[in-house]
């Protein structure tokens, strides 16, 4: 594809969004076409509302990560829609980011039920708190752990074996 | 366990982290009113390894071991995504023999994997066949790290494909037997029809994928949409059946296991030659006579020699794995490690839906309806 199609190729989501007039900064295309969209947390509840009325129910994963040492942390969410009889359905990953020292993001489950357990785990190994959650708690970890093992900062309780720096 | 003193009083059961059936260490906290459910909650992580945070700090080869042990009974699936991840970020072509050969892996551990969710006392011996062709190639008979970037580690024996093709004969008359043996039961009927129904609105929007989606009504099948791999060329149908039950999600892996015999049929007999790794990717940038070689240097650092590099972009690659959608979320680093390697687990997210579907059901339908959701705990806590 030429540079100046894949400049003017937008996601319909991200058309739509923009014809709406509603704040969202567009990160480009990953790999594969798909584009990512990074909105701000206030914004996060009803951009989610906005794409689910637009036609995309299937929350396939949501995932975080951090963004760098000691900078914010970011919670991926991707949607497709599931359509009878589609070909290369019609995907959108929103990326949804939240500083470091108090990261709060609003859920979305009661709009994509697929995230309960999800953003438990977020939240477990992250520490990325969901505001409306119905039951946000530890999952994969026991209940008493401190620290969110996920985080590039995070050390590993009572070892004491020689790391190696890569 | 107390005895309720009067009929209003709920009883809480802890279906505690072993039991008998073969799920694995999952614990049920469920509240009983009588024989009926009330409420049912998974307590999970008993078997959380940390599969993502030692992923960080570890090439794709060395990683390859790990990844076999999330979903132990369908092991080529976990291994193929952890190959395709990168081949997709690196853009790497796999030749078309490699291709074939994957396909049939999988198609064969698909059957593995639906035929262990059959039930041990039935499907044993069809299952120690293809562990025994699994063990021909690939040297393992669970675990086989058998996939590489660029293709498979080893091409097959001589012989194979001949042994293969009986096999799947032989599976078509044994499956005809459980289809008579099982599905006209009068029993097996009665403890599984109409027990757990899901309907199709309420299946995407708890974002379950596999066999629950299908059986549900909607045709969506990964090989079909994205077309990866080779399916294109083979001439197969989606399963799907209408009711939502237990009983839909039985009859649907029983089909899909005929289709995966038709879908290994036909790529036994179209398997074309040439080789089975994409060789350039094992070529690397190596410096010549590095003095760090010598023997005056001693390496105390587990660095690991120059391998495949992943760029610094991201990516979610997904196979329809018996189980539902597995899938991978990579952000690569301008490095041999990966920056983030989020494991997308089909049995995670389908027992998000357990505590909905045991209300109202008896605390003997709890085991039924957990099976039909056929969840393994190795990737369920990573």
């Amino acid at each position: 594809m030429k540079p100046e199609e894949i400049k003017k190729m937008q996601s319909p989501l991200s058309a739509w969004l923009v014809k709406h007039g509603l704040v969202h900064r567009s990160l480009g295309f990953d790999y594969q076409g798909i584009e990512t969209l990074q909105i701000k947390p206030e914004d996060w509840h009803s951009i989610a509302v906005i794409s689910y009325v637009y036609g995309y129910n299937y929350l396939r994963s949501q995932c975080a990560y951090d963004v760098a040492p000691g900078g914010p942390l970011a919670s991926v969410y991707h949607l497709t829609r599931i359509q009878y009889g589609v070909d290369q359905p019609e995907e959108v990953c929103i990326k949804v980011f939240a500083s470091r020292r108090n990261p709060k993001i609003p859920s979305v489950f009661w709009i994509w039920k697929s995230v309960d357990f999800q953003e438990r785990e977020s939240y477990d190994m992250l520490g990325i708190s969901y505001d409306n959650h119905p039951r946000l708690k530890r999952i994969l970890m026991p209940e008493s752990w401190i620290g969110w093992p996920l985080r590039k900062d995070y050390i590993a309780p009572n070892f004491y074996e020689i790391q190696d720096a890569h | 366990m107390t005895v309720p003193a009067t009929r209003k009083d709920l009883m809480i059961v802890n279906m505690g982290p072993h039991h008998p059936s073969m799920h694995g260490v999952l614990r049920l906290i469920v509240t009983l009113d009588g024989e009926d459910v009330i409420n049912c909650e998974p307590v999970l992580g008993y078997l959380h390894r940390g599969m993502e945070k030692i992923a960080e700090n570890r090439t794709i080869i060395q990683y390859l071991p790990y990844v076999t042990r999330w979903d132990y009974l369908a092991t080529m699936f976990t291994e193929a995504i952890t190959v395709n991840g990168p081949e997709q970020l690196g853009n790497i072509q796999v030749p078309k023999r490699a291709s074939y050969i994957r396909a049939i892996m999988l198609e064969l551990s698909r059957i593995a994997s639906h035929l262990l969710w059959l039930g041990p006392f039935m499907a044993d011996i069809e299952r120690e066949l293809i562990y025994d062709l699994f063990e021909a190639v690939t040297g393992m008979r669970m675990m086989h790290n058998y996939f590489r970037i660029g293709g498979v580690a080893a091409d097959l024996p001589h012989g194979w494909i001949d042994k293969c093709l009986d096999f799947c004969n032989y599976f078509l008359t044994v499956v005809a037997e459980y289809q008579k043996l099982i599905t006209r039961n009068p029993i097996f009927l009665e403890r599984v029809e109409g027990v757990g129904i899901i309907g199709g609105e309420e299946v995407i929007n708890w974002g379950l994928s596999g066999p629950m989606l299908r059986a549900s009504g909607i045709q969506w099948d990964l090989r079909k949409v994205d077309h990866y791999e080779c399916y294109d060329e083979f001439d197969w149908e989606v399963q799907w059946q209408k009711e939502g039950d237990s009983l839909a999600r039985y009859l649907v892996r029983i089909n899909e296991m005929k289709e995966s015999i038709k879908i290994i049929q036909q790529a036994l007999e179209g398997i074309p030659g040439g080789p089975y790794e994409n060789l350039e990717v094992r070529r690397f940038d190596r410096t010549k006579d590095s003095e760090w070689n010598d023997f005056e240097y001693r390496f105390i650092s587990k660095k690991p020699s120059p391998t495949f590099e992943l760029s610094k972009q991201e990516l979610y690659v997904r196979v329809e794995a018996p189980k539902g959608e597995l899938g991978i979320f990579l952000i690569g680093d301008q490095s041999i490690f990966p920056w983030r390697w989020k494991i997308r687990p089909p049995g995670f997210i389908n027992l998000q839906i357990l505590p909905q579907l045991v209300k109202r059901m008896k605390l003997a339908d709890i085991m039924t309806i957990l099976g039909s959701i056929d969840i393994i705990i190795g990737e369920v806590d990573r």
